[in-house]
């Protein structure tokens, strides 16, 4: 990993350098285009699903519950995400240590939505040529126009994507019709502008400058990598020395490489390096150099891959190994973690109960030689449908349960709170004891839960 | 078209330093911040925070209260990361070994 020292001489405070990424088609460009439409497709389309009534998937942080299709999950239930965060987190090291920066290239939010917005630039302002030329060109209003139209195109964009974002947590279908008569609450309109502001900044200016110093995956990347590891790289020995010929022009005769340094994997580049100094941590992987060689490999008539996907043993002619140590291991902890999550998510207690003591008084004795306390029992129904539940108690002999029954209904997601009283014979019990409440649907009997609480009683 | 120039961009390709620190400062408290609201937020419910007996509580609406507290963490973050961000920037370099004629810190070397 090399640090250009150029660029940290000069003034601390000049302004940077645009950088015009030149458009490219090939292999791995196609495949970078599939994904950001798939990617961005399913972010933009998703919270338009419906599900049984409802949003399919709804964060829904007023009511602090997260609908994700079939499956409801609670505060309780947050381990889950931190389940599910754990192993996104190791699906990156697996697929780094296997491929490189796939992520970067492919898949980094980041880059989806800067090559969005560079197909948009590129749809007003034309070619990379062009666009370097409206940049210095006098402000005409051929320019204005074009500029105009270009943020027209911007701001539009980046303000649906601020609304889809919130649609994950407030209904998108109301959301919209809220919006249509500009009647959203103070804070959705924040969270559309914060949104919609940042994909603005981050796609249509920072870009790869977030790649460069705000990306914390860029720096630590090289950990995850060893010299089996899939980069992208430009064959040294095979390409140097570098320079012009004309056609048909035997290189060798020149004392010259393969590559005949026309810059094109320099101008391609989203991130504005040159492949050919080496390995760097500002690559992401994008692979737009590999397609613009092999494009001028083919002109030329020399064979395609001097800039290519390879390893470091690669390189060097020795065997490749995809199966290592390190890969076996990222991969069975991953199955694991997997495996783990889709059993517990299919096995979680849907049921849950909550006890709490009525707080007027401790106890009451009846006339018919009982003491009684009263609850309030919280039966809690995470399930995707309704249930009838039954209450009972055990602990003490002798012990009845009163409430107002026998079954008590609990709409699907909901909480019901039931005041339950509970008598035990006086002869039964000094002081208090603890009793078990438990909950028990009728239609389902494996879904019940138990909670502890206290019964108290006179001590003499 | 071959050969023309080698050396594609000859301007800088960095933002300026103060450019870098502001992303510096910005980024990484954000998304500290992001971890720090989803955890606080899966075990405390903002309706619930306030004083210990009575109402009025602290925040009006859930919505208020998850916004004022991923601020708060990002402020709160941001302020560590400015002075991490002050105690490496202010730091003397280490001479390096090729570097026997060091300029006093003018030059970074990363």
């Amino acid at each position: 990993m090399t640090t250009p020292e150029t660029e940290l001489d000069g003034g601390l405070y000049a302004a940077r350098q645009k950088i015009y990424p030149r458009e490219i088609d090939g292999r791995f460009q196609k495949l970078r285009t599939i994904a950001a439409w798939v990617l961005l497709g399913i972010f933009y389309v998703i919270p338009w699903i419906p599900w049984h009534g409802r949003q399919a998937v709804l964060f829904d942080l007023p009511a602090r519950k997260f609908h994700i299709f079939g499956l409801t999950l609670w505060p309780q239930d947050f381990y889950f995400l931190t389940w599910l965060l754990i192993i996104a987190a190791l699906s990156l090291f697996f697929f780094t240590a296997l491929a490189g920066r796939l992520f970067c290239g492919y898949a980094c939010p980041q880059t989806v939505w800067t090559e969005t917005f560079l197909w948009m630039e590129r749809f007003v302002e034309g070619s990379r040529s062009q666009q370097m030329k409206l940049a210095k060109a006098p402000w005409t209003a051929d320019k204005v126009l074009r500029k105009a139209a270009k943020q027209f195109l911007w701001i539009t964009f980046a303000l649906w994507t601020g609304f889809t974002f919130v649609g994950y947590f407030t209904p998108i279908t109301e959301l919209a019709g809220l919006i249509a008569s500009f009647s959203t609450g103070p804070w959705e309109t924040f969270w559309v502008l914060f949104y919609g502001g940042a994909t603005y900044v981050n796609a249509g200016f920072m870009r790869e400058q977030v790649c460069k110093y705000m990306c914390p995956y860029a720096r630590f990347q090289s950990a995850m990598f060893d010299k089996d590891t899939l980069i992208i790289t430009y064959d040294e020995t095979r390409g140097e020395p570098r320079g012009a010929r004309k056609k048909g022009v035997d290189p060798k005769s020149k004392g010259l490489g393969d590559c005949v340094d026309c810059t094109m994997c320099v101008q391609v580049c989203p991130t504005g390096i040159d492949i050919r100094k080496g390995l760097q941590y500002e690559c992401i992987a994008c692979a737009a150099c590999i397609d613009a060689c092999d494009e001028v490999m083919d002109k030329v008539g020399y064979p395609r891959g001097l800039i290519r996907y390879d390893t470091q043993h690669g390189l060097e002619g020795k065997p490749k190994r995809v199966v290592r140590p390190r890969t076996i291991v990222y991969a069975t902890l991953l199955a694991l973690l997997v495996a783990g999550l889709a059993y517990t998510i299919t096995h979680r207690n849907v049921v849950g109960v909550d006890i709490l003591r009525d707080r007027n008084a401790l106890y009451r004795e009846r006339p018919d030689g009982k003491v009684e306390n009263v609850y309030n029992v919280k039966l809690l129904n995470k399930d995707g449908r309704e249930h009838e539940f039954r209450i009972s108690a055990t602990g003490v002999p002798g012990l009845v349960v009163d409430y107002a029954g026998p079954n008590v209904w609990v709409g699907a997601g909901q909480v019901q709170g039931v005041p339950v009283r509970i008598r035990v014979p006086r002869a039964e019990l000094k002081g208090g004891a603890d009793i078990e409440v438990s909950i028990e649907a009728v239609d389902q009997p494996e879904l019940r839960a138990t909670g502890k609480a206290r019964f108290i009683a006179p001590t003499d | 078209m071959f050969g023309v120039h080698s050396d594609e961009y000859s301007g800088k390709l960095r933002w300026p330093r103060l450019g870098q620190d502001v992303a510096i400062v910005a980024w990484p408290s954000f998304l500290v911040a992001s971890v720090a609201t989803m955890v606080c937020f899966a075990f405390l419910d903002p309706l619930l925070v306030g004083n210990d007996d009575y109402p009025p509580p602290a925040f009006s609406t859930r919505m208020t209260g998850y916004a004022v507290g991923f601020f708060f963490f990002w402020l709160v973050s941001s302020l560590s990361s400015l002075l991490t961000l002050y105690l490496v920037r202010t730091a003397h370099p280490e001479p390096t070994e090729t570097d026997e004629n060091a300029d006093g810190g003018a030059r970074s070397t990363e």
